[in-house]
Protein backbone atom coordinates (compact mmCIF):
# COMPACT_ATOMS: atom_id res chain seq x y z
CA UNK A 1 0.00 0.00 0.00
CA UNK A 2 1.63 3.05 -0.43
CA UNK A 3 2.17 5.10 2.34
CA UNK A 4 1.26 8.88 1.31
CA UNK A 5 -2.43 6.95 2.03
CA UNK A 6 -1.05 5.72 5.66
CA UNK A 7 -2.90 8.87 7.48
CA UNK A 8 -6.04 9.20 5.73
CA UNK A 9 -6.19 4.58 6.07
CA UNK A 10 -5.96 5.03 9.56
CA UNK A 11 -8.95 7.78 9.61
CA UNK A 12 -11.43 5.13 7.66
CA UNK A 13 -10.29 2.41 9.52
CA UNK A 14 -12.09 4.32 12.76
CA UNK A 15 -15.27 5.36 10.73
CA UNK A 16 -15.06 1.75 9.77
CA UNK A 17 -14.56 0.33 13.50
CA UNK A 18 -16.83 2.56 14.72
CA UNK A 19 -19.89 2.01 12.19
CA UNK A 20 -21.22 -0.62 13.82
CA UNK A 21 -22.14 1.27 16.54
CA UNK A 22 -24.53 3.20 14.70
CA UNK A 23 -26.71 0.34 13.93
CA UNK A 24 -26.01 -2.61 16.51
CA UNK A 25 -25.94 -0.28 19.35
CA UNK A 26 -28.42 2.15 17.87
CA UNK A 27 -26.20 4.96 18.03
CA UNK A 28 -28.17 7.47 15.52
CA UNK A 29 -25.64 9.75 14.56
CA UNK A 30 -25.83 9.90 10.54
CA UNK A 31 -29.31 9.68 11.11
CA UNK A 32 -29.43 12.95 12.87
CA UNK A 33 -27.43 15.02 9.64
CA UNK A 34 -28.42 18.11 11.36
CA UNK A 35 -27.61 17.72 14.81
CA UNK A 36 -24.77 15.80 13.61
CA UNK A 37 -23.20 18.70 11.11
CA UNK A 38 -24.09 21.99 13.99
CA UNK A 39 -22.11 19.49 16.64
CA UNK A 40 -19.13 19.00 14.25
CA UNK A 41 -19.15 22.68 12.22
CA UNK A 42 -17.84 24.83 15.32
CA UNK A 43 -15.57 22.18 16.79
CA UNK A 44 -13.88 22.04 13.06
CA UNK A 45 -13.34 25.76 12.98
CA UNK A 46 -12.21 26.50 16.47
CA UNK A 47 -9.59 23.08 15.85
CA UNK A 48 -8.41 23.95 12.33
CA UNK A 49 -7.55 27.65 13.32
CA UNK A 50 -5.56 25.78 16.45
CA UNK A 51 -3.79 23.63 14.01
CA UNK A 52 -3.06 26.36 11.65
CA UNK A 53 -1.06 28.22 14.98
CA UNK A 54 0.47 25.11 15.96
CA UNK A 55 1.77 25.21 12.01
CA UNK A 56 2.64 28.61 11.95
CA UNK A 57 4.34 28.76 15.09
CA UNK A 58 6.80 25.29 14.76
CA UNK A 59 4.79 23.21 17.23
CA UNK A 60 4.19 20.12 15.03
CA UNK A 61 4.39 19.44 11.33
CA UNK A 62 3.50 16.12 9.06
CA UNK A 63 5.28 13.58 6.94
CA UNK A 64 5.55 14.12 4.07
CA UNK A 65 6.14 10.24 3.28
CA UNK A 66 2.93 9.38 5.30
CA UNK A 67 0.29 12.36 3.97
CA UNK A 68 -1.21 12.68 0.17
CA UNK A 69 0.77 16.23 0.19
CA UNK A 70 -2.82 17.80 -0.93
CA UNK A 71 -3.17 20.92 1.48
CA UNK A 72 -5.69 23.35 2.22
CA UNK A 73 -5.12 26.82 3.09
CA UNK A 74 -3.09 27.99 5.19
CA UNK A 75 -0.71 24.74 4.82
CA UNK A 76 -3.20 22.90 6.70
CA UNK A 77 -2.61 18.70 5.11
CA UNK A 78 -6.13 17.60 3.64
CA UNK A 79 -5.55 14.47 6.32
CA UNK A 80 -5.81 17.40 9.56
CA UNK A 81 -9.70 17.94 7.74
CA UNK A 82 -10.51 15.23 8.00
CA UNK A 83 -9.22 14.57 11.18
CA UNK A 84 -11.33 16.68 12.84
CA UNK A 85 -14.45 15.31 10.79
CA UNK A 86 -13.70 11.77 11.80
CA UNK A 87 -12.45 11.84 15.28
CA UNK A 88 -15.36 13.86 16.56
CA UNK A 89 -18.39 11.11 14.55
CA UNK A 90 -16.23 8.54 16.32
CA UNK A 91 -16.90 10.23 19.85
CA UNK A 92 -20.28 11.44 19.28
CA UNK A 93 -21.40 7.54 18.18
CA UNK A 94 -19.17 6.09 21.16
CA UNK A 95 -21.12 8.48 23.71
CA UNK A 96 -24.50 7.67 21.84
CA UNK A 97 -23.56 3.86 21.74
CA UNK A 98 -23.18 4.00 25.75
CA UNK A 99 -26.33 6.02 26.02
CA UNK A 100 -27.88 2.65 24.48
CA UNK A 101 -26.20 0.27 26.81
CA UNK A 102 -27.28 2.33 29.70
CA UNK A 103 -30.61 2.30 29.07
CA UNK A 104 -30.84 -1.51 28.71
CA UNK A 105 -29.03 -2.08 31.63
CA UNK A 106 -31.29 0.19 33.22
CA UNK A 107 -34.74 -1.72 31.98
CA UNK A 108 -33.04 -4.97 32.94
CA UNK A 109 -32.59 -3.43 36.69
CA UNK A 110 -35.65 -2.36 36.37
CA UNK A 111 -37.15 -5.73 35.48
CA UNK A 112 -34.85 -7.37 37.97
CA UNK A 113 -36.17 -5.34 40.98
CA UNK B 1 5.83 26.44 29.96
CA UNK B 2 6.26 25.14 26.38
CA UNK B 3 3.68 27.21 24.28
CA UNK B 4 1.63 23.89 23.05
CA UNK B 5 1.18 22.22 26.55
CA UNK B 6 -0.24 25.79 27.17
CA UNK B 7 -2.59 25.74 24.86
CA UNK B 8 -3.93 22.90 25.78
CA UNK B 9 -4.30 23.38 29.15
CA UNK B 10 -6.23 26.97 27.99
CA UNK B 11 -7.89 24.63 26.12
CA UNK B 12 -9.43 22.62 28.85
CA UNK B 13 -10.08 25.40 30.56
CA UNK B 14 -12.13 27.07 27.65
CA UNK B 15 -13.85 23.74 27.44
CA UNK B 16 -15.00 23.66 31.29
CA UNK B 17 -16.07 27.40 31.22
CA UNK B 18 -18.05 26.62 27.92
CA UNK B 19 -19.91 24.01 29.56
CA UNK B 20 -19.94 26.14 32.84
CA UNK B 21 -20.89 30.17 31.67
CA UNK B 22 -22.66 29.20 28.49
CA UNK B 23 -23.56 25.33 27.20
CA UNK B 24 -24.75 24.15 30.85
CA UNK B 25 -25.69 20.48 29.53
CA UNK B 26 -24.74 19.28 33.10
CA UNK B 27 -22.76 16.47 30.92
CA UNK B 28 -19.46 16.29 33.58
CA UNK B 29 -22.69 14.79 35.88
CA UNK B 30 -23.38 11.78 33.51
CA UNK B 31 -22.09 8.37 33.65
CA UNK B 32 -22.72 8.42 30.24
CA UNK B 33 -19.94 10.85 29.84
CA UNK B 34 -17.47 9.56 31.52
CA UNK B 35 -17.88 5.96 30.51
CA UNK B 36 -17.85 7.51 26.81
CA UNK B 37 -14.68 9.13 27.75
CA UNK B 38 -12.38 6.38 28.73
CA UNK B 39 -13.64 3.95 25.77
CA UNK B 40 -12.52 7.29 24.09
CA UNK B 41 -9.20 7.37 25.42
CA UNK B 42 -9.18 3.58 24.69
CA UNK B 43 -9.43 4.26 21.42
CA UNK B 44 -7.26 7.54 21.44
CA UNK B 45 -4.19 6.01 22.60
CA UNK B 46 -4.09 3.26 19.88
CA UNK B 47 -4.58 5.57 17.15
CA UNK B 48 -2.26 8.64 18.66
CA UNK B 49 0.37 5.80 19.27
CA UNK B 50 -0.11 5.20 15.81
CA UNK B 51 0.24 9.07 14.31
CA UNK B 52 3.52 10.08 16.61
CA UNK B 53 5.45 6.80 17.35
CA UNK B 54 8.93 8.15 17.26
CA UNK B 55 9.90 5.40 14.42
CA UNK B 56 8.00 6.79 11.97
CA UNK B 57 5.98 9.63 12.79
CA UNK B 58 3.12 10.90 10.61
CA UNK B 59 2.72 14.35 13.30
CA UNK B 60 6.24 15.18 14.22
CA UNK B 61 6.09 17.61 17.06
CA UNK B 62 9.06 20.37 17.96
CA UNK B 63 10.53 19.33 21.06
CA UNK B 64 10.65 22.49 22.47
CA UNK B 65 7.48 22.94 22.25
CA UNK B 66 6.16 20.31 24.42
CA UNK B 67 6.97 19.33 27.87
CA UNK B 68 8.63 15.66 26.32
CA UNK B 69 6.46 13.39 28.33
CA UNK B 70 5.26 10.97 26.31
CA UNK B 71 3.11 7.97 27.51
CA UNK B 72 2.51 5.65 26.64
CA UNK B 73 4.83 4.62 23.51
CA UNK B 74 5.58 8.46 22.36
CA UNK B 75 2.44 10.05 22.55
CA UNK B 76 3.17 13.42 24.17
CA UNK B 77 0.71 13.95 27.41
CA UNK B 78 -0.37 17.33 25.65
CA UNK B 79 -2.28 15.28 23.59
CA UNK B 80 -4.68 14.42 26.12
CA UNK B 81 -5.85 17.50 26.71
CA UNK B 82 -6.38 18.64 23.47
CA UNK B 83 -8.16 15.22 22.70
CA UNK B 84 -10.35 16.05 25.90
CA UNK B 85 -11.35 19.42 24.62
CA UNK B 86 -11.89 18.72 21.09
CA UNK B 87 -14.29 15.49 21.88
CA UNK B 88 -16.06 17.35 25.16
CA UNK B 89 -16.73 20.45 23.08
CA UNK B 90 -18.35 18.04 20.04
CA UNK B 91 -20.28 16.05 22.82
CA UNK B 92 -21.63 19.29 25.12
CA UNK B 93 -22.65 20.90 21.25
CA UNK B 94 -24.66 17.42 20.59
CA UNK B 95 -26.42 17.32 23.59
CA UNK B 96 -27.23 20.75 23.96
CA UNK B 97 -28.75 20.74 20.02
CA UNK B 98 -30.72 17.71 20.99
CA UNK B 99 -32.12 20.02 24.32
CA UNK B 100 -33.15 22.48 21.53
CA UNK B 101 -34.76 20.22 18.99
CA UNK B 102 -36.42 18.94 21.88
CA UNK B 103 -37.53 21.59 23.11
CA UNK B 104 -39.00 23.32 19.74
CA UNK B 105 -41.26 20.60 18.57
CA UNK B 106 -41.98 19.60 22.22
CA UNK B 107 -40.99 15.77 21.13
CA UNK B 108 -38.21 15.15 23.75
CA UNK B 109 -38.93 11.13 23.14
CA UNK B 110 -38.07 11.57 19.13
CA UNK B 111 -34.53 13.47 19.99
CA UNK B 112 -33.85 11.95 23.06
CA UNK B 113 -33.77 14.00 25.86
CA UNK B 114 -30.71 15.54 26.80
CA UNK B 115 -31.33 16.85 29.86
CA UNK B 116 -29.36 15.58 32.77
CA UNK B 117 -31.77 14.89 34.91
CA UNK B 118 -32.94 12.09 32.50
CA UNK B 119 -30.38 9.94 30.58
CA UNK B 120 -32.46 6.93 29.84
CA UNK B 121 -34.07 6.47 26.54
CA UNK B 122 -36.05 3.72 26.39
CA UNK B 123 -39.16 5.99 26.49
CA UNK B 124 -38.32 6.33 22.76
CA UNK B 125 -41.04 5.63 20.77
CA UNK B 126 -39.16 5.84 17.29
CA UNK B 127 -37.35 2.98 18.11
CA UNK B 128 -38.11 -1.05 19.25
CA UNK B 129 -38.17 -1.80 22.66
CA UNK B 130 -37.14 -5.10 24.37
CA UNK B 131 -39.38 -5.05 26.87
CA UNK B 132 -42.34 -6.93 26.58
CA UNK B 133 -45.87 -5.42 27.05
CA UNK B 134 -47.23 -6.61 30.35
Amino acid sequence: MDDRYQYLLLMAGCLLITLPLEFVLRARVYRRPRRLLLSLLPVLVIFLVWDIVGIVRGHWSYSHTYTTGIHVPFEVPLEEVVFFVVIPICGLLTYEAVGTVLGWWRQWRGHDA
Amino acid sequence: MPEYTALAVLSVLGTVAAEVLWLRTGIFRRAQYWIAMVIIYCFHVLVDGWLTKLSAPIVIYDGSQITGLRVPWDIPVEDYLFGFSMLTLTLMLWVRLGDRSAGRDGSAAREGSARPDRTDRTDRTDRPTTQEAP
